[in-house]
């Protein structure tokens, strides 16, 4: 136990002596494997703050209802009876004239509204329904538009949905990408690991002619492989923190057009944890295939 | 010790270094093998420290079957038996006192300890005001005992030397040999492959000739 103890540290601090011995390979390779890690971490980050920009926006989808121009006081009196009932949350009156007041207040349409002789807009009501599911909510706004007097309804959560299905779709890439980077990023490391055990050969043949064994001769390149993962992995937070840097202001500057005061995320610890661990994975696997291979060309050539 | 019992080794492309070879060695016994370059001398030896393997035949050191050990038990045998190379084998990536260790950190010593063992061997060679040299910077006998050093450090029952007097001059060949007749004296079982003949006749010893694959004994 105590030199299983030994040799993980002899073998740690010799892979740190190694990487600081070629600081040049070492920051390059890093910086390849941040590049690589940093995309679809980009991609993820940008998903993840566009949902939040989704939720912002009203999280209850709303049902309208126009009622039709031509509805008796009779209708519209059932009309309000039913919104009373247990499965909405809330309703709205918009009488026509305020619709109109507010257009003409609202969107600067005040010439247009001013030239119209009577009021082309109808009577409507914003409803909240108790249902949160799609579902639910087709079935409420159906029910709602069979009643006599309403002209039309209208579900405000459609454009919701619709995001929330291409933001599906773009999480979906981000694990297609996730994994496509994660062989891209292991066989990087193969590649960085496998030039330096090729530059130990008769380290590695002395070190068998005098009985090390496989594990032994390992284990440092394993740690190797690992330690640089997660200097990709530092790197590609780096890449990031000068992309999202970067993107700041343009991205205060857009929200402020949009009159809203919406800011980047930046990713939280637990995110950060993940994929540091992650590639420190990958940079170990990709350390352990350049290793086998390795011993197994040496030990067919002894 | 060691005993090959009808060994036959055929290397690839069908030359036989060694045919029907049959041979015991007694522990603490100083064994020299001779015989022109190409007669089996290295093979022989390769095949004691698992380095090689027998085409047919029975090679067994300390009771266990070298043809038959698993290749994961390998290592731990070779941890028993000391090996000096005619090239020597150093690295000359790190200095010689880190050479010397090296074995002592392969089998997981404590690193103080292991360095107080390299002194003290280094010091047996004569190296102990090199210790902090580049391998490099040694002088071809002094490479050669650097690697004497090396086989010694985690004392081993048996000590495999292979020409370790190849590239020398008398001088330094003959304090190599006085090394070997101490390590003989304290008990150490010695198989050494040479064409010196001033140094078996120092030294004494059994001498085993080999011609073509076949060992023959030499009468003292």
């Amino acid at each position: 136990m105590i030199g299983w103890l030994r040799h993980q540290k002899h073998a740690l601090t010799s892979s740190l002596r190694r990487l600081a011995a070629q600081p040049v390979v070492t920051l390059l390779t890093a910086l390849a494997m941040g590049v690589a890690i940093s995309l679809p971490c980009a991609l993820y980050l940008m998903l993840g703050n566009l949902n939040r920009l989704a939720g912002e926006l009203p999280a209850q989808p709303e049902i309208s209802l126009f009622l039709a121009a031509d509805v008796t006081p009779a209708q519209k009196h059932l009309i309000a009876a039913r919104l009373k009932q247990l499965d909405i949350a809330a309703a709205r009156h918009i009488p026509k004239e305020q619709a109109l007041t507010e257009l003409s207040a609202s969107q600067g349409l005040a010439d247009i509204t001013a030239g119209l002789t009577e009021n082309p807009l109808p009577d409507a009501w914003v409803v909240r329904p108790q249902a949160g599911t799609p579902e639910a909510l087709k079935r409420v706004a159906a029910e709602l538009g069979k009643l006599p007097g309403v002209a039309e309804t209208h579900l405000d959560s459609l454009w919701i949905e619709r995001l929330q299905a291409a933001l599906a779709i773009g999480r979906t890439g981000v694990w297609l990408l996730g994994g496509l980077f994660a062989v891209a990023l292991m066989a990087i490391s193969s590649n960085a690991i496998r030039a330096r055990v090729l530059s130990r050969r008769d380290e590695i043949h002395v070190s068998r002619l005098i009985g090390a064994t496989h594990r032994y001769i390992r284990r440092p390149f394993l740690y190797l492989g690992a330690l640089q993962g997660l200097l990709g992995g530092l790197a590609a937070g780096g890449v990031l923190a000068l992309a999202g840097t970067l993107l700041r202001a343009p991205v205060a500057h857009l929200s402020s057009l949009y009159g809203t005061s919406f800011q980047l995320l930046p990713p939280n610890p637990t995110e950060i944890t993940v994929v540091l661990a992650l590639a420190t994975l990958t940079g170990w696997a990709g350390a352990w295939i350049a290793v086998a291979r390795t011993l197994h060309q040496t030990s067919a050539i002894r | 010790m060691i005993s090959f019992s009808q060994v036959t080794k055929r290397y690839p492309g069908g030359h036989e270094a060694l045919t029907g070879a049959n041979l015991l060695i007694e522990k603490g016994e100083l064994v020299f093998l001779t015989g022109h370059s190409g007669a089996g001398k290295s093979t022989l030896l390769k095949l004691i420290a698992a380095i090689e393997r027998p085409t047919s035949g029975v090679v067994s050191v300390n009771g266990q079957n070298i043809s038959r050990l698993p290749q994961r038990a390998v290592p731990y045998l070779r941890r028993n038996i000391g090996l000096v190379f005619q090239d020597h084998k150093l690295l000359f990536d790190r200095n010689v006192i880190e050479n010397v260790v090296l074995p002592l950190d392969i089998a997981g010593f404590d690193r103080r300890e292991s360095l107080k063992r390299a002194r003290a061997v280094i010091d047996k060679v004569g190296l102990l005001n090199r210790e902090k040299s580049n391998p490099v910077s040694l002088s071809g006998g002094e490479q050669q005992r650097l690697c004497i050093a090396r086989a010694l450090v985690s004392r081993p029952a048996l000590l495999l030397a292979d020409e370790p007097t190849g590239n020398l001059d008398a001088g330094y060949a003959a304090d190599i040999m006085a090394m070997f007749r101490d390590f003989h004296q304290v008990g150490t079982t010695l198989v050494i492959a040479t064409h010196d003949d001033r140094a078996i006749t120092a030294l004494g010893g059994r001498t085993l000739h080999l011609d073509h694959g076949k060992i023959e004994e030499v009468a003292a």
